[in-house]
């Protein structure tokens, strides 16, 4: 017998509880001159946390935007300062805030950084985009430069010349981090904040392993949100406290048959980022029977670290990031999801501005299809920029594609 | 000028000549972006040509590339789909932007090309970064190795250091040829032999060169004399700009384009105990492109390119959704303007059809120019 909720009590009033708290908690740092900084996605942000630097982050900073729809205006600020529209909508979004026209910023804005750091791991635009911000705010930026994971290889195979050269690299970062901070960095607290992380991303994914429950337990909707600890702050007693929460409560979900719609009639895998302006999309899903039970973006920030081996497993953890690897590491993640979360459609929405969630959803589709007979479909949407794609056009091509898998 | 016809030829007749080098057993191996160590392509006894887009529509890889994808490069996978690249032995790609690292996907899926290889590129010239490179280097050399079952020695890398460094020396002596108060040359008869050397073999390449440059003083019929003018972009695989705005009283004697100025502005270091390291070195220290950190080594090459050749006004022409050079665009063209150059802001689509909405901005950007001057 299946029962029916959708709200979670964890993730009930997440945004108030966490999010909002965490952007005052930057703030406050701030006002108490305690170093910020922002930081890329895909960074090793467990060293800034080594170091007690608050980090912030201004991708999640678009997403609240796009949130609370003020996003597309904040891009436009950007487009007049000559940023072309077909840039990252996050980058234009975040740009747009800095120049300081627009008063009434989410969340009072993101706060001066004392320094930048930034990767080239997650794409090149992440580190063009901090290059211009670390030019306004005249604020130091540190690049890491990630070498590109051709093999596609999972962390146990990676080329070992890739992960020397991240490991030198973490050096010259905690020389700058030293330089920054005015101290020396405490290894006791490295390993600390390592062993944290890895407990945060094993907890991580035991919460969606449950989501394998038919009935699925949580929704995307849920999930997006709840992946901030994991992608923002893995390293805190803060994310172990959570998803500890969060995953006893999906377990006795999964024990009592609680899903989130009466009958499954589709299971559903959702690629790259969703439309943070409309996140009430997966709602529409589900009122066709239609749950997204894994998202390839919560399948992508977990990663064990071994406090003993701080660099290598750092190293380890990140290179290989979907959005560093060839297709294959993609495709390979797609294929596990939608064989073992018993999955009938993928979802793969592009991003306007993003060639890496762009380029190669024809490869994913076409592999898919040909090993598990599995339908995808390529939707071209943004993820913070709705002039791209309407609410009303993206629910269309959604419904149509539900009743081909029929 | 008759010494400029051979590279219109090569140009022209670029396919053929490389199926003619095929006849002789030796391959032909494409590459695409310019931080490419060419040198040991050169040493493997190979052809290394660069692959270009055409100016038709992408028909074929829009069916495979989304329309927000680098214009560029899904032209030239266009050609490759259409079968213009079939004799290529070998495609070998660079990490050096987000575009090429997921076109090389492409390649690898859908293209006919039997080996492809994709370089590591660092995107910063730290000591780290040099090292790392190196060793990307070595594991390029050993892949043509074992590939075309060949050695690349090392009196065969220095072979190849020399060649380029003197290709190099003389496409410099040819672009000064347009600081002068009154150009020796055309910006659109530059780029005919500019990018006729990425794709014959460079030795010939370099007598056609030197020819044309014992030639060049008594040339007759000067090109026609225009506004000056600096184009700044990423890569430029035609001639069809420059020829357009020259049609419409513009002289284009400096460009920043990493198949222009940036090609040639380094050497390698010759005599080195290592040849292989420094043929590397080279490539992370040249003039950078704009996906390497230090942007403002780029910007200073443009600023000073302007002062040198004088200019009268900048173009700035951006390939569409080439995301690392529209991110540095507003910067640039801050810097420009504060040294009082006017400057024209273009993004294009890679075709001929996408000229036809700029042509009529850049006559009325010259025209403006001219008028004030």
């Amino acid at each position: 017998m299946t029962a029916v909720d959708r709200g979670l009590k964890s993730t009930s009033g997440f945004y108030r509880n966490y999010v909002k708290k965490s952007y005052e908690e930057a703030h406050r740092a701030k006002t108490e001159k305690r170093p910020v900084a922002w930081v890329s996605s895909t960074f090793p942000v467990e060293t800034l946390q080594a170091m007690d630097v608050i980090p912030v982050w201004p991708e999640n900073y678009a997403s609240v935007c796009a949130a609370r729809q003020a996003s597309v205006e904040l891009c436009q600020v950007a487009e007049r300062e000559g940023f072309s529209r077909d840039l990252c909508s996050y980058s234009r979004c975040v740009l747009g805030s800095v120049f300081g026209y627009e008063k009434n910023l989410p969340e009072g804005g993101l706060p001066k950084p004392d320094f930048l750091a930034a990767t080239s791991s997650a794409c090149d635009t992440h580190m063009k985009w901090f290059q211009v911000a670390s030019r306004l705010y005249k604020a130091p930026l540190f690049i890491l430069d990630t070498p590109y994971n051709i093999g596609g290889g999972d962390s146990e195979h990676l080329d070992k010349a890739h992960v020397e050269y991240y490991e030198s690299q973490l050096n010259e970062l905690f020389a700058f981090l030293e330089k920054q901070t005015g101290s020396k960095l405490d290894k006791y607290k490295l390993s600390h904040t390592l062993a944290l992380s890895d407990w945060t991303s094993r907890l991580w994914t035991e919460i969606q392993d449950l989501r394998k429950n038919v009935p699925c337990p949580m929704d995307a909707r849920d999930a997006f949100s709840a992946v901030f600890f994991m992608l923002c702050i893995p390293g805190s007693q803060d994310a172990v406290d959570f998803y500890t929460q969060l995953r006893d409560e999906l377990r006795q979900r999964a024990k009592d048959n609680i899903g989130v719609v009466e009958n499954e009639r589709f299971r559903l895998v959702w690629d790259n980022l969703p439309l943070w302006y409309n996140l009430k999309v997966f709602e529409y899903l589900n009122s066709l029977g239609a749950v997204a039970v894994a998202e390839v973006f919560s399948h992508t920030w977990t990663g064990s670290l071994d406090p003993e081996k701080p660099y290598e497993s750092l190293a380890r953890k990140y290179l290989p990031n979907m959005a560093n690897s060839t297709i294959q590491r993609r495709v390979n993640i797609i294929l596990n999801l939608v064989k073992n979360f018993h999955v009938n459609g993928v979802i793969l929405p592009t991003n306007w501005g993003c060639r890496m969630m762009s380029i190669g959803e024809t490869i994913v589709k076409d592999i898919v299809y040909k090993k598990l007979g599995v339908q995808s479909l390529i939707i071209d949407i943004d993820s913070s920029d709705w002039r791209i794609a309407g609410e009303a056009q993206v629910n269309e091509r959604l419904a149509t594609f539900l009743e081909t898998l029929t | 000028m008759e010494a400029l016809q051979p590279f219109r030829e090569a140009l022209s007749n670029r396919h053929e000549a490389a199926k003619q080098w095929k006849r002789q057993n030796r391959p032909v191996i494409g590459w695409t972006c310019t931080y490419t160590p060419e040198e040991i392509i050169y040493a493997s006894q190979a052809l290394p040509v660069m692959v270009w887009g055409s100016l038709g529509e992408t028909t074929l890889a829009d069916a495979y590339m989304p329309s927000n994808s680098c214009s560029f490069a899904r032209s030239c996978f266009n050609a490759a789909l259409r079968g213009d690249y079939d004799y290529l032995d070998a495609f070998v790609e660079s990490t050096s932007c987000d575009n090429r690292e997921k076109t090389f996907d492409m390649w690898v899926n859908y293209s006919k090309v039997p080996n492809i290889y994709l370089i590591n590129t660092p995107h910063t010239n730290t000591e780290n970064a040099h090292q790392f490179f190196h060793r990307e280097a070595a594991k390029f050399k050993e892949w043509l190795e074992r590939t075309f079952k060949t050695e690349i020695s090392n009196s065969l890398l220095d072979d190849a250091i020399r060649v380029y460094n003197e290709n190099r020396n003389l496409l410099r002596k040819i672009y000064d040829l347009k600081m002068r108060k009154t150009p020796l040359i055309s910006g659109t008869e530059y780029l005919e032999i500019a990018l006729s050397g990425l794709v014959m073999p460079k030795l010939e390449h370099n007598v056609l060169m030197s020819k044309f440059l014992e030639e060049a003083e008594s040339r007759s019929g000067l090109p026609r004399e225009g506004l000056r003018l600096l184009v700044s972009g990423s890569v430029m695989d035609n001639i069809e700009l420059v020829k357009l705005i020259e049609s419409v009283g513009g002289m284009v004697v400096a460009d920043d384009w990493c198949t222009g100025s940036r090609y040639f502005w380094n050497n390698v270091e010759h005599g080195s105990a290592d040849p292989l390291e420094a043929v590397a070195r080279r490539y992370l220290n040249k003039v950078p492109s704009s996906f390497m950190f230090m942007q403002e080594e780029r910007f200073k090459h443009v600023t000073e390119l302007a002062k040198r050749f004088q200019v009268d006004g900048v173009i700035m022409f951006l390939i569409k959704y080439c995301d690392t050079h529209m991110f540095d665009a507003p910067h640039l063209r801050d810097k420009l303007k504060a040294m009082g150059l006017p400057v024209l802001y273009l993004e294009w689509e890679h075709s001929m059809s996408g000229f036809a909405g700029l042509k009529t901005r850049i006559e009325a950007f010259i025209e403006m120019i001219g008028g004030v001057k």
